[in-house]
């Protein structure tokens, strides 16, 4: 059966890059007695999918993964049981059952919520917000192997605001066709008051991941019924 | 939350930040208010390397035993953040609790190769610790050093306080009590390390010192103060089923070199190769009990999660119950789905039919490493391994279905000749016929059969036979290659063959400091400032700053190396007694020069002087 595991990683872990996160994930399996669906041949692997890779220097409160374990075992108990073998900052937060026939976590992805923290200087401000939102488009130029393409990203914004003076908060398109990274908003966001992102040292914090339910509706990765 | 040594714009500006982060799996983190002793363990080489040595992860879990001790991990860091930490004046710091080196009470150094003794420079300098011992105050941690190298530490005499010769498990305790004891009472870092050099097994070089003859060679070594003692034997465990053993390593989040469970077997070697120092500095033989291996196996598998387990030893097959744990292992990590790996193990019906079941064949390589192409050589350096040996372990792994083999050998051995670099090329065209005559062509699996044969350059190392040898130069050892080369382009069989050899420089210099004396202190500390760092990476090893500094410090690099050496020359390492008497290694080089072979210690004891430590397997026959 296949399970969908929500967890975190902040703190000192968000240096580990993504592969190591897979590989501490599939010993952090083999440290419990948690029965594993492993691939055939000579280096068996569990078969683990996540959601989205998520950058190094960034933290997640609301990350997933989905992996499959024996049929025998009682999915209520993978949470504890991860838990008590975790390095600091990665914590188990749920783990639900994947109906039959579910979409894999990474293909499924639609949307995120981000939040970005200016931690030095704070080019944020309710003004820029009002240009953001009044403006007919805000152009980030994506730069492709094909040459230049702009984007305009209000296309790719659910929803943004400021929750603190210094943090914005956003809900943006992640799905593989239209994946607007958090640091492409924040140079068009900038752009509009001529200012250069790079000159603003801000933190990345990525709170949840969505897919599209049934009716079309951005429900979080680990609601998956429907 | 903790907070780490790096701020974040430098972790996320170099390469791999998470080598200095620590917050590993089964990282011991203690509360250092109730500590009185704080160990910083160093590996002087980048993380992913330090991390994989077992003998680390003993001397870890043993100090995080003692209640009274914090033992940290310290590595060194890749000179991206090495510049980064000396503009940015950034002091080196422990894994575990980041704060400065420099707070610890002790910072231990293992020395496993020479070629990273300019690392060690760099690690006292980015701790802010004088480089020289002789500077140092009660405001820097005590040095010592550890590990294979301490057989000879003479050209680190100067930048250590205290070497400690031997296996680490067994005087560290009395040496920390000793700590306790001196720092309580206020007595001088001076008569703290004199006492120290009173303890079995700890080398204090300050308390020593070196007369030399005309010629170069050492006339005298003696000790400076009453009741230190002229000689230092080697400390080792007696009982390896009775001591420190680590069932919750450290799991490092990013891969490294042994990213696996290695259980180590036994400790020393039967065999006494004549060029191999590991086979004579850690006799005699001491295995630990199968029982205890299936029961440490079990257990650091579940604490760590590791998916493979490694086998260590120098040569696994000699080990008495090989078969009875590898048959456990077999069945036990099949249903975990856990690799096994199965290095040194000679080549037999039993481990290839072993090796079949834990490897995928068509992937897999099978090692050889008969180490000299010709019998003549073989029996010179006593590999006690015959042609038909390695022609018939060939033949059994062609049928078991393996079609890649390496060999390894060594160029530049003592008393070699033209014919024995053309029995390197002879032996590999033998094994590819072997091949073909074994195999028949509708079942060979790739097509056809790969050789790859590979050379390294031969550097005489203390407390072997062949520590009186001369070195080849550098220009012998590149025609020596040269031939091989040739040699192998003449065999029928040679587009099979691929060959490969090792830079020569590197080698030189190995036997430099391998052979070395105190005089050499100046020159590692001289290239050291002229930038030299991580001189085991061939990508930042700067062999003109070597040249220099030999000639700025008026030090002649072939006194080292090329010398002919007399029987009774005095060694700068004599007065180390690593359990091998030097009558012994003297007898085996006369034998090597007649070609005599000599027993290997299950068959005969040869007398080498181990045997006055009564245990292993001196006292099991």
């Amino acid at each position: 059966m296949k399970v969908r595991i929500k967890f975190t990683k902040y703190g000192v872990v968000k240096y580990i890059g993504h592969l190591d996160l897979m590989r501490y994930f599939q010993k952090a399996f083999r440290r419990t007695d948690i029965q594993m669906i492993y691939s055939k041949g000579f280096s068996p692997h569990m078969l683990m999918s996540f959601a989205s890779p998520l950058g190094v220097g960034i933290e997640g409160y609301g990350e997933y993964f989905d992996v499959e374990v024996a049929d025998s075992e009682d999915y209520t108990l993978i949470k504890d049981k991860l838990n008590v073998t975790m390095a600091e900052g990665i914590e188990i937060l749920d783990v639900v059952l994947l109906p039959e026939g579910a979409g894999n976590a990474m293909a499924s992805v639609e949307a995120s919520d981000y939040e970005l923290e200016f931690h030095k200087e704070n080019p944020l401000s309710e003004e820029l917000l009002d240009k953001f939102l009044k403006a007919d488009s805000v152009i980030f130029v994506k730069e492709l192997k094909s040459g230049p393409l702009p984007v305009n990203v209000k296309d790719l914004v659910y929803d943004i605001r400021l929750i603190k003076e210094n943090v914005l908060f956003a809900r943006v398109n992640s799905s593989s066709a239209d994946n607007l990274r958090p640091a492409a908003l924040l140079t068009a966001l900038l752009s509009l008051e001529g200012k250069n992102l790079e000159d603003y040292p801000y933190h990345t914090l990525r709170r949840e991941i969505y897919r599209k339910n049934g009716s079309g509706e951005l429900v979080p990765m680990g609601d998956v019924n429907d | 939350m903790q907070n780490l040594a790096l701020p974040e714009e430098v972790l996320l500006s170099i390469d791999k930040p998470e080598r200095y982060i620590g917050n590993e799996i089964n990282a011991v983190y203690k509360d250092k208010n109730n500590i009185a002793v704080r160990f910083a363990m160093c590996f002087p080489d980048v993380y992913e390397i330090g991390m994989s040595h077992l003998g680390i992860a003993i001397l870890y879990d043993m100090f995080n035993k003692f209640e009274d001790t914090w033992c940290e991990r310290v590595y060194s860091p890749w000179p991206d953040l090495d510049k980064i930490m000396r503009v940015r004046k950034i002091p080196l710091f422990t894994m575990e609790s980041q704060e400065p080196v420099r707070n610890m009470d002790f910072l231990g150094i293992t020395i496993q190769y020479e070629m990273c003794y300019t690392n060690i420079l760099q690690i006292l300098d980015l701790s802010g610790i004088p480089l020289l011992a002789s500077e140092r105050t009660w405001d820097d941690p005590i040095v010592i050093g550890g590990g294979p190298c301490t057989s000879n530490p003479e050209p680190l005499y100067a930048f250590f306080d205290i070497f400690y010769i031997g296996e680490g498990e067994t005087r560290y305790r009395r040496l920390l009590d000793l700590y306790k004891e001196c720092r309580s009472k206020n007595v001088s870092r001076q008569d703290f390390l004199i006492e120290a050099a009173k303890i079995p097994g700890l080398y204090v070089p300050s308390c020593y010192e070196t007369d030399y003859n005309e010629d170069g060679t050492i006339k005298e070594f003696r000790p400076l103060h009453e009741g230190v003692p002229g000689t230092v034997l080697k400390e080792l465990v007696k009982d390896l089923d009775d001591t420190y053993y680590p069932e919750k390593p450290v799991v490092p989040f990013i891969r490294a070199t042994q990213d696996r469970v290695v259980l180590e077997i036994m400790r020393g070697c039967i065999r006494g190769c004549r060029f191999c120092q590991a086979g004579q500095i850690y006799r005699p033989v001491r295995e630990r009990s199968v029982e205890f291996l299936m029961d440490k196996a079990e257990k650091l598998m579940k604490n760590t999660g590791y998916e493979e387990i490694s086998l260590s030893s120098l040569s696994s097959s000699d080990y008495s119950h090989i078969e009875e744990l590898i048959d456990y292992l077999v069945k036990d990590c099949t249903d975990k789905k856990i690799n096994i790996a199965l290095p040194s193990l000679r080549i037999d019906k039993f481990s290839v039919d072993a090796m079949s079941k834990v490897q995928d064949i068509k992937k897999s390589s099978l090692t050889f490493a008969p180490e000299a192409g010709s019998q003549r050589m073989r029996d010179i350096i006593n590999k006690g391994l015959t042609r038909d040996d390695i022609l018939n372990g060939a033949i059994l792994a062609f049928k078991g279905g393996w079609t890649r083999v390496k060999l390894y050998f060594m160029l530049g051995l003592p008393f070699e000749q033209d014919e024995d670099i053309r029995g390197i090329a002879e032996l590999a065209n033998d094994i590819a016929a072997a091949f073909y005559e074994t195999v028949p062509k509708d079942q060979r699996v790739n097509g056809r059969v790969q050789i790859v044969a590979s050379t390294s350059f031969f550097v005489p190392k203390p407390f072997t036979p062949f520590q009186w040898a001369p070195q080849n130069t550098a220009e012998q050892f590149i025609d020596k290659a040269t031939k091989c080369k040739r040699f192998i382009s003449e065999q029928l069989n040679q587009k099979v063959i691929k060959y490969n050899w090792h830079e020569s420089d590197v080698s030189m210099l190995e036997g430099v400091l391998a052979r070395g004396d105190r005089r050499l202190a100046p020159v590692i500390l001289s290239v050291y400032k002229k930038g030299n760092i991580f001189d085991a990476w061939s990508e930042y090893y700067h062999h003109d700053n070597w040249l220099k500094a030999f000639e700025e410090c008026g030090v002649d690099p072939t006194f080292y190396t090329t010398r002919e050496r007399s029987d009774d020359e005095i060694f700068p390492w004599d007065f180390i007694d690593c359990g091998v008497t030097k009558r012994h290694l003297l007898n085996e080089w006369h034998k090597a020069q007649q070609g005599i072979v000599t027993d290997n210690c299950k068959d005969k004891c040869s007398g080498c002087g181990s045997a006055r430590f009564d245990c292993g397997i001196c006292v099991r026959r």
